[in-house]
């Protein structure tokens, strides 16, 4: 009977047939709004440094998007159960690849973060943010539910997301990534592990320490021990002291938000996209709200939800833990990202280079999350097969009752 | 296939194969979606607060900043010149040196070349590196004012012509590479100095300069920054000199791309005076002569309170020339050493008996210093008034003749003084003059013979008719600081028998020099009052006319016949047996005029205003002139014969000036005196010329 339980309880789809056309559209919907706004937010600085093409930042982008589509397209083909096998691989991969940035690292604004092949530049924390989702996923699944109550089993599937946090922080001096990372194996972790107390503790720990980390800062203000960041969080609470130099960003994306009223200055009225750096990049939102008002950033905010709710009734549906775990990932890792990126924007938190997932510029960070999308995708496939048997197994009994026992 | 075969799939106890997503994880999915939406709830009251609360205050910031790529252009002031074409105050095109320090530090090896081209510029390298360094985001930062048109060039030359030999270079590199079988980027790099200049601009400026100097300075003025005039023409005539700023701003266009548009500035327009450059600097140089050598005499300071002159055009009230000495130097007009011999000045800004050394003037604070500068910076002729003294007599002969209270057979007995009321008043000529007809008491300058005039014409005409002269009045002439006389004049009912006598020969009232000069015009003109003026036209900055001061007849004074009248009594007065201004005929020339000679307040302190208000030439009036010397550095101050020697000095240089020929003959001694200021009798010359014309005819 327990068959019986599972089905009932599940969140019920429609009708599906094989792909889970919602969240295509989803997915494409927000693809082709970030084109739009990106073209908008970056014609000027296209034009100005890039000889007059004003559509400079749209052309690649659109590239990318049509690769990332195309690998996407692929990835939802591929049986998502071949990434328990793949995941140790990619996951090696991606420590090659951050190893990879200490010699050949390229540096633009400052800091190592890419690599570049042939002039194609690719992101290794974006690679990995993929590989430990799927890794992760299949170590939970290892370790199984019972034994992950106890303390080894609790701290085992963390373990590869502390190695990669650690190697970005200390190579490439990203904390944003190495953050979403933790996050990505956290979130996973938390809807694997039957048990609130020691999430809960964890929160309330996690809440203090931020506090204390900050009161200290501020008490320090003058020898700033914590270097730029110690400076970001001065930066946070005060942006308007900083106005000139580390505040700037802030306040003109600030600037941006509060000038675009309910319904915006409309599209590609940004006066701000000119003022704000990384304004077609990390600082997208802010052109948003500016352009479309608190309308359009709240129907933007409501898309994304949309969108996660769409995963989770895919990971509720997959056929396995496994696929349900790598779903998971997936959520924790936009929502996480999204949320960084608008608290970001608005100064909730202290300044952090983090794209707004789908509608940032950037081919790296948009190829990955596409192939997390197949990989969602392939979830979402399997299961609605699983799903369709099913259906016929009910349909079967109710019209010949008489066969069933 | 069978229903059997399910049923027993569906009994299965335990599933072997890939572990369940179980009910708990997804109950726990969900709190993870609660937990996102929460974030999401929060961030959205964050972005409606942002709103709320500082919706308003972040749209002006946007918008200012908008401004803030707007720029203003300047616009030339006018240009100032005389009658000839001569430039007396212009504006001159410099650059300001602008650094924009985001720019040199885009990259590092633009940081060396841009400092080195800065300091070329005449900026301070190291001050500017530490500004950069200090500022690194700073875009305008004025690193020097006034770069003059010529260092601008030349820098631009300079380093276009670096460049060009830089990219030259570049490319001999790459197709020297090219030759060699390599590929264009591994040609050698030229070493880039001019093409990693970088950051540096110029922004037009203007800056106000008087190539004359101390030329008429009094009535230039002189412009200050932000182009407000101060004095004279420059306050009086400051919305026309000045123009219109220009700007440029920056918008987004349809395609999103900024875009530029500048409209020009409108330069000011440009004024061109009846005033005579050569003229004025004959004046000057007379007067400054005159104090000169009055210089220290009596006591320590300078030559005269003021020494000032005004030459009119008789027939149309055209200033000619305009001078007061102390001057000042227009392109310093701040240099306080020019205060140093001026009187003191009392709480009033009245000038005292005391005087000025050059330690006080250097020690005086800086409302003092205010004070003696805008006594300085002041001009005489319009804004300072006095007692004219004698040369009010024509004034009073003429209205007595022009009511017919006086007539030509009118005589008149001075016994030296003469009972007013009840007080003795005395004339110049202690002795008596004996009697005297009309044309007598002014050759003579007659006080008693004049006070008689005035008990005949009596208060009311008298009164009148100052206003008929326009004493009291302000002339309006075209210049910023034209003073008000009316409380320093009687009225009616208010003058006793001795105010009327004592206004009768120019005391106890006073006026402005430019009052006598205009009144004095209309006596000679045929009754006409012009209009003063000092601009002739106002031209646009392209040259073509804007508007022009045509002379102007504001009255009729008196008539014809009077104006005759008092023309002769005024050229016997020079040239008669007993005539007080003998000195003021210059030689070659027949002129007439009047000497004066005024006590100032308080009586009996022996200081005296002494002057000479004349026309020439005789017999067909041209030119009127007005020679004040306030308070002589002397002893003895009531010498009118000064004021006369001045007048001859100056007329005998601005009468060939103006090509007016000799009408007397020139004796040796005079000749010899006109051969060293480089001039020669002309009377031969006018002889010459009207036989020409006789001929022609």
């Amino acid at each position: 009977m327990a068959r019986d339980r599972r089905s009932t309880n599940r969140f019920k789809m429609a009708e599906r047939q094989g792909y889970d056309y919602s969240l295509i559209f989803i997915v494409l919907f927000l693809l082709a709004f970030g084109l739009v706004l990106l073209f908008s937010t970056s014609s000027y600085l296209g034009a100005v440094e890039h000889g007059g093409d004003s559509a400079y930042f749209l052309k690649r982008q659109l590239l990318f998007t049509g690769l990332g589509l195309a690998l996407m397209a692929v990835i939802t083909i591929i049986p998502y159960r071949f990434w328990r096998f793949a995941c140790i691989p990619a996951f090696l991969a991606a420590i090659g690849l951050i190893i990879l940035i200490i010699p050949y690292g390229n540096e633009v604004n400052g800091a190592k973060r890419w690599l570049v092949f042939h002039g194609v530049s690719i992101q290794p924390s974006e690679a990995a943010k993929v590989a430990i989702i799927i890794l992760t996923a299949f170590i939970i699944e290892m370790i199984g539910r019972r034994r992950l109550q106890t303390l080894w089993g609790f701290l085992l599937p963390m373990v590869p997301a502390a190695i990669i946090a650690v190697m970005l922080l200390r190579i490439t001096n990203n904390l944003s990534s190495a953050l979403i990372i933790l996050a990505i194996a956290f979130g996973m972790l938390f809807v694997a592990c039957p048990d609130y107390k020691r999430f809960i503790a964890l929160a309330v720990l996690a809440v203090a320490g931020t506090a204390g980390v900050v009161t200290y800062i501020v008490r320090m203000a003058d020898s700033n021990p914590l270097g730029f960041r110690g400076g970001r969080i001065l930066v946070w609470l005060d942006p308007q002291a900083y106005a000139g130099d580390t505040g700037f960003q802030t306040l003109q994306a600030l600037y941006a938000i509060g000038s675009g009223g309910m319904f915006g200055k409309g599209l590609g009225q940004s006066m701000q996209k000119i003022m704000v750096p990384e304004a077609q990049n990390d600082m997208i939102f802010s052109i948003i709200c500016e352009e479309l008002g608190l309308f359009g950033a709240l129907a933007i905010m409501l898309l994304y939800i949309l969108l996660i709710w769409r995963f989770i009734l895919v990971a509720g549906n997959a056929e396995d833990l496994y696929g349900a775990l790598a779903v998971t990932g997936v959520v924790t890792h936009i929502s996480v990202q999204t949320i960084l990126n608008i608290a970001v924007v608005t100064n909730t938190i202290p300044n952090t280079g983090v794209t707004l997932p789908f509608i940032s510029y950037g081919g790296s960070s948009l190829f990955f999350l596409l192939t997390e999308i197949g990989i969602v995708m392939s979830v979402a496939r399997t299961s609605s097969r699983a799903e369709a048997k099913q259906n016929r197994i009910m349909y079967y009994r109710q019209t010949f009752p008489e066969n069933a026992e | 296939m069978s229903g059997r075969r399910y049923g027993s799939a569906r009994r299965r106890p335990v599933r072997k194969g890939p572990k369940r997503f179980t009910i708990s994880m997804q109950k726990r999915l969900v709190v993870l979606f609660l937990l996102v939406l929460v974030s999401f709830g929060m961030l959205a009251i964050r972005l409606i607060l942002i709103q709320r609360d500082n919706g308003r205050s972040y749209t002006m910031q946007v918008l200012s900043q908008q401004a803030y790529d707007n720029k203003s252009l300047p616009y030339k002031r006018g240009r100032i010149t005389d009658a000839k074409g001569t430039v007396l105050a212009d504006s001159k095109l410099v650059y300001n040196v602008i650094i924009d320090a985001r720019q040199i530090l885009e990259d590092e090896t633009y940081l060396e070349p841009s400092l080195n081209a800065a300091e070329r510029l005449g900026v301070n390298k190291e001050e500017l590196r530490t500004y950069i360094t200090e500022h690194p985001g700073s875009q305008y930062y004025i690193a020097r004012k006034n770069l003059p048109y010529q260092e601008r060039r030349a820098f631009d030359q300079e380093v276009s012509e670096g460049i060009a030999a830089e990219e030259a270079a570049q490319k001999k590199a790459e197709e020297d590479a090219e030759k060699a079988g390599k590929d264009k980027s591994e040609a050698v790099q030229v070493e880039k100095v001019y093409s990693n200049i970088k950051g540096i601009w110029f922004e037009d400026n203007y800056i106000r300069t008087y190539p004359c100097g101390t030329l008429a300075a009094d009535v230039i003025g002189f412009s200050s920054a932000g182009n407000r005039g101060s004095f004279g023409l420059e306050e009086y005539y400051n919305d026309t000199l000045n123009g219109v700023k220009g700007r440029t701003y920056g918008y987004l266009d349809e395609s999103l791309s900024m875009e530029q548009t500048t409209i020009q500035p409108t330069d000011g327009n440009n004024l061109v005076l009846t005033l005579d450059a050569n003229i004025q600097s004959i004046c000057e140089k007379y007067l400054k002569e005159f104090n000169d050598s009055f210089k220290n005499k009596k006591h320590k300071g300078n030559g005269t309170n003021n020494a000032a002159c005004i030459i009119m055009d008789v027939n149309t009230g055209a200033i000619l020339a305009m001078a007061s000495e102390p001057g000042f130097d227009l392109n310093d007009p701040y240099n306080i050493a020019a205060v140093s011999g001026m009187p003191k000045l009392d709480e009033k800004d009245e000038a005292t008996t005391n005087y000025l050394t050059d330690a006080e003037a250097a020690a005086l604070t800086d409302q003092e210093k205010t004070r003696y500068l805008n006594a300085l910076w002041t001009n005489y002729c319009i804004s300072r008034h006095f007692e004219p003294g004698s040369t009010a007599k024509p004034f009073t002969t003429a209205l007595g003749l022009e009511t017919g209270k006086l007539k030509l057979s009118d005589k008149f007995l001075c016994e030296g003084q003469l009972l007013v009321g009840d007080t003795w008043i005395k004339c110049a000529h202690l002795e008596g003059c004996g009697e005297l007809d009309v044309a007598g008491a002014i050759e003579r300058s007659c006080n008693v013979s004049l006070m008689q005039e005035a008990e005949k014409i009596g208060p009311e005409i008298f009164c009148k008719y100052q206003n008929v002269f326009n004493f009291g009045l302000r002339t309006n002439v075209d210049l910023a600081g034209e003073t008000r006389t009316d409380g320093y004049l009687y009225k009616p009912e208010d003058m006793s028998e001795t105010d009327l006598a004592t206004n009768s020969f120019g005391q106890n009232f006073e006026v402005t020099m430019i009052q006598m000069a205009a009144g004095f015009c209309s006596l000679i003109n045929g009754g006409n009052y012009y209009q003063p003026h000092i601009v002739d036209r106002i031209t646009s900055a392209g040259g073509s006319t804007v508007q022009t001061n045509e002379p102007r007849i504001l009255k009729k004074t008196v008539s014809e016949e009077t104006s005759n009248m008092i023309k002769d009594f005024c050229i016997q007065a020079v040239e008669g047996e007993h005539a007080t201004g003998t000195a003021a005929r210059p030689a070659g020339y027949r002129i007439g005029g009047k000497t004066g000679t005024a006590e100032t307040l308080p009586r009996d302190n022996g200081q005296y205003v002494v002057s000479f208000l004349g026309f020439a030439p005789a017999d067909d009036p041209q030119i009127c002139i007005y020679v004040v010397l306030d308070r002589i550095n002397n002893k003895k101050q009531d010498e009118a014969v000064r004021a006369c020697e001045v007048a001859k000095n100056i007329l005998t240089e601005v009468l060939p000036y103006m090509n007016i020929y000799m009408t007397e003959p020139v004796t040796d001694a005079e000749r010899g005196e006109l051969e060293k200021l480089g001039l020669y009798d002309t009377n031969d010359r006018s002889k010459a010329e009207e036989s020409q014309d006789e001929t022609q005819e």
